[in-house]
């Protein structure tokens, strides 16, 4: 009876997880399913894309310069993740192991970035990016995304649990705090940094507001080639699926490889 | 916004190393690791924040030529005068309404279904509705416009109808809300599911012990002890549901049709770079920068009084 009764409801677990999942991966499926029609077949309703062709790809391709604009976004969302990472290792590493004067007024500073939106800072930037003569270069992109209040604190949290025995005996050792933070913390604090690591390059990478006010006239970057696709009278929907697929191909590529990290970094981060 | 929720939670300053180094080293070491970060705040965050405070006290057009202005505060009162500006705010409460479903109810309803299902399973349906998340937005976007396309589109085939959806008022909003709730439910899942497993198994087998169904423990047991979760949700859907549906919005319907999916923080763009009248962008940022503020402070301090502590 209680058997059954587990059997029904598991049933039902199953069928209420497997259809939403389904329901959620639908429109990534037919993304990469029209990319893959031929440009004749690009509105079929067929569920599988046969015969297949990357005629659409080509056609974006041609449209776009794909190689550079990828090169670009690997570039802009390497270095933006890199420099978060560096900055939130050292600031996290001085909350973490100093006690100083207005140290909690200085992680405050830090954690209120969160309350101010982007759209309250942008105009000011993109002035002063003007001045600077940064505006579309990726340059321009990268600096003001260069520090994040998310590193700064996840690291410190993290280095705050982290054993200080390790550290005392370093010390013994003669060895200054630079060194310390390099050939004893960081080497320590190996899954929590890749997870961030991977969680900062993915949000660099789809990073759509910044980008968008800076390159304006170059394009430069996936999303904005993406975009340029979009909004203009007869969609050309199949190298704009080709070309979509591009800009998330990395992403959930390393989804399948880094599942555990991915959803590591999300789940400690919550939603920047 | 995890922040808020993590410097609530008390951590020992400076627990790594002994009193005695510590006093010793009180030198100038940990404000030259924190001056990089410190530079960039100020100068891309806290200086922007009060030259926005001071543009909003002037009229410029964004001409590099032409002078600033000071009007004292004529662009308050512009924008409280435009009646764009309460309707843009009804609609990110209508917004924020739409999503609530996406990041409380259904994924309280899967993490639940979720507990019933052998580990592998529920793993391979987690990774596939998480998988939206990482759609960057644009190509999200993208994909929604050609689903939502009137004649070929996925979606009319589907359900049969004939709607032009991104090109009618209501239509345009209900697409807003479920294309950022598609993006954002694989995230809510996550994290409701994470709450769930903190949950210490006793409570559930105490309760079952004295009689309690399931359906009682679910209710009375598991969901108190998940409201920390929950509030930390609704207090991020409040606050960032507008963000989060901004790439789609400039994207998919430009504030349209007829500014039916304008929230405040696509008005406040369009002020700036659509119409280049920097002063009332300014004013409209400033105010709902406290706005958000203020609703951040009471919402946490509510949450604070409502939620059920494991104690």
């Amino acid at each position: 009876m209680t058997g059954k009764a587990t059997t029904w409801t598991r049933a039902g677990g199953h069928l209420v997880l497997g259809g939403l999942g389904v329901l959620c991966a639908v429109p990534i499926y037919w993304l990469f399913a029209t990319s893959l029609r031929r440009p004749q077949d690009v509105s079929s309703a067929a569920l599988l894309p046969w015969p297949l062709s990357l005629q659409n790809y080509a056609d974006a391709w041609a449209a776009l310069d794909l190689p550079t604009l990828l090169g670009n976004t690997a570039l802009m969302a390497t270095a933006i993740a890199a420099g978060q990472l560096l900055i939130g290792l050292l600031a996290g590493y001085a909350f973490a192991a100093w006690d100083f004067r207005f140290s909690r007024a200085l992680h405050l500073a830090f954690v209120a970035t969160w309350l101010v939106p982007f759209q309250v800072t942008m105009l000011p930037n993109y002035v002063l990016l003007h001045q600077l003569g940064l505006l579309n270069t990726i340059a321009g992109v990268v600096l003001p995304q260069l520090c994040s209040a998310l590193g700064v604190v996840l690291l410190r949290q993290h280095m705050l649990g982290f054993p200080r025995e390790l550290l005392d005996a370093a010390r013994m050792d003669g060895r200054g705090s630079w060194r310390i933070l390099w050939t004893v913390v960081v080497p320590n604090l190996g899954p929590p940094l890749a997870s961030l690591a991977v969680l900062l390059f993915i949000n660099a990478w789809n990073e759509y507001f910044w980008p968008a006010l800076v390159l304006q006239r170059s394009n430069a970057v996936l999303q904005l080639g993406l975009r340029s696709f979009m909004g203009a009278e007869g969609n050309d929907w199949g190298p704009m699926m080709a070309t979509a697929g591009m800009a998330c191909l990395p992403v959930l590529l390393l989804y399948l490889v880094l599942q555990r990290r991915v959803v590591d970094g999300f789940v400690r981060s919550g939603l920047k | 916004m995890s922040a808020l929720v993590e410097v609530a939670r008390p951590a020992p300053p400076g627990a790594l190393l002994p009193q005695r180094v510590r006093r010793r080293r009180r030198t100038v070491a940990p404000y030259l690791y924190l001056a990089p970060g410190l530079v960039l705040l100020a100068v891309w965050v806290y200086r922007p924040l009060a030259q926005t405070a001071q543009l909003s006290f002037l009229s410029w057009n964004l001409l590099p030529t032409s002078p600033a202005v000071p009007v004292g505060w004529d662009n308050y009162a512009r924008l409280f005068a435009l009646p764009d500006f309460g309707a843009s705010v009804l609609r990110t409460l209508g917004l924020i309404a739409g999503l609530l479903p996406f990041t409380l109810l259904v994924p309280v309803l899967v993490a639940l279904a979720a507990r019933r299902v052998s580990g592998r399973a529920a793993r391979a349906y987690q990774a596939l509705v998480f998988a939206p998340l990482l759609v960057a937005p644009v190509a999200g976007a993208a994909v929604w416009s050609w689903l939502l396309e009137p004649r070929a589109g996925l979606v009319n085939r589907a359900l049969g109808t004939q709607a032009n959806w991104l090109q009618e008022p209501g239509p345009a909003q209900l697409a807003i809300v479920v294309i950022t709730g598609w993006h954002v439910l694989g995230f809510a899942v996550l994290i409701v599911s994470a709450g769930l497993t903190g949950i210490n198994a006793d409570y559930a087998d105490a309760a079952a012990v004295d009689g309690a169904t399931p359906g009682q423990t679910t209710r009375w047991v598991v969901l108190p002890l998940l409201s920390p979760t929950l509030g930390f949700l609704g207090l991020m859907t409040v606050l960032l549901a507008a963000q989060w549906s901004f790439p789609l919005v400039d994207t998919l319907t430009g504030g349209g049709p007829i500014d039916a999916t304008t929230t405040v923080y696509y008005l406040l763009w369009d002020y700036a770079f659509g119409s280049f009248d920097a002063g009332l962008g300014a004013a409209a940022g400033m105010v709902f920068f406290a706005g958000f503020g203020v609703v951040a402070l009471l919402l946490v301090g509510l949450t604070e009084r409502l939620v059920v502590h494991d104690s």
